[in-house]
């Protein structure tokens, strides 16, 4: 497959991703089911980004790491903030 | 009495040169991981701010345009495609395809303040503005960021839609077309992360 082409397919899949939070997004599911399909969509979306538009892969290994490790934690912040909501705000409250 | 001179040695080249290889320039990275700092704070705020109201931010979703943010979505990756394609054209020196590219990345990437704007409109025609609650007040002050870095980047296209018709680019050296490449995508990830914690989740 060209280069060329492995990009528009790449821009094709994205576009459907897209559509498919389009629909979670109408859908009537909620909470921690919702969170994660959110964030698999994410982490699908933005590693298809970091590979084939900003070609990562064949870059330094500490901008390598550095945006891998910030585009995996953002969807793991997604579910973790469904699940362990409470427990955030125990962290984040000032006094008792 | 003998001296000896000893000279260090030269540094080593990395084993394999492509692994360490920085996509467009220094200078465009320490811009992208200053970007992606700020970005990193505020998503933070957001995900405390949700822990702690979650029911203005589940009822947040439903109020702004679902169809506003995915066609802002759509409008960010088909511009990032066209920027990579440009690059493409640029790697096996055809100038004019590149700048045909470029050309559709303008104007893709001009899609996203022009809906943004529509947008702002309609929730303000719905009584959303910043005072409207904590989830408002998250998305205007993210996305309104976002819209700045994205102006940023539609300023770096010109110049280099400029640079490109000047003939400055060629398959020997596209470094500032990179760079500017770079910083889009790096955009249009951030844009990525945003749309579902405003649009999707409820």
């Amino acid at each position: 497959m060209t280069p060329d082409k492995r990009l528009t397919r790449t821009w094709l899949v994205l576009l459907a991703l897209t559509l498919g939070g389009g629909f979670l997004g109408e859908s009537h599911y909620g909470g921690i089911v919702l969170a994660v399909a959110a964030a698999l969509l994410v982490a699908v979306k933005s590693r298809l980004v970091i590979v084939h538009f900003l070609e990562l892969n064949q870059a330094h290994p500490r901008i390598r790491r550095v945006v891998g490790t910030y585009f995996a934690a953002m969807p793991a912040l997604m579910v973790l903030t469904a699940l362990a909501g409470p427990q955030i705000v125990r962290w984040t409250s000032l006094g008792g | 009495m003998n001296a000896t001179l000893t000279l260090p040695h030269p540094p080593s080249p990395p084993a394999d040169a492509s692994v360490a290889r920085i996509p467009g320039n220094k200078g465009i990275w320490v811009g992208i991981f200053c970007e992606l700092t700020e970005f990193g704070l505020m998503f933070l705020v957001y995900f405390i701010a949700r822990a702690h109201h979650p029911e203005a931010f589940s009822a947040g979703a439903a109020r702004l345009s679902l169809a506003a943010g995915t066609a802002n979505t759509v409008f960010m990756l088909s511009s990032s495609y066209a920027i990579a394609r440009a690059l493409s054209a640029i790697r096996r020196d055809e100038q004019r395809a590149c700048l045909r590219w470029l050309g559709a990345a303008l104007v893709l990437g001009l899609g996203y303040p022009v809906v943004k704007f529509f947008e702002v409109q309609w929730n303000i025609a719905q009584g959303i503005d910043g005072s409207a609650g904590i989830f408002f007040t998250t998305y205007y002050y993210l996305t309104f960021n976002h819209l700045v870095h994205v102006s940023w980047g539609i300023l770096g296209l010109l110049w280099v839609m400029a640079r490109t018709r000047m003939g400055a680019y060629s398959a020997a050296d596209y470094q500032g077309l990179e760079a500017l490449g770079c910083y889009w995508h790096a955009t249009d990830l951030i844009w990525l992360a945003i749309f579902p914690l405003f649009y999707v989740l409820h």
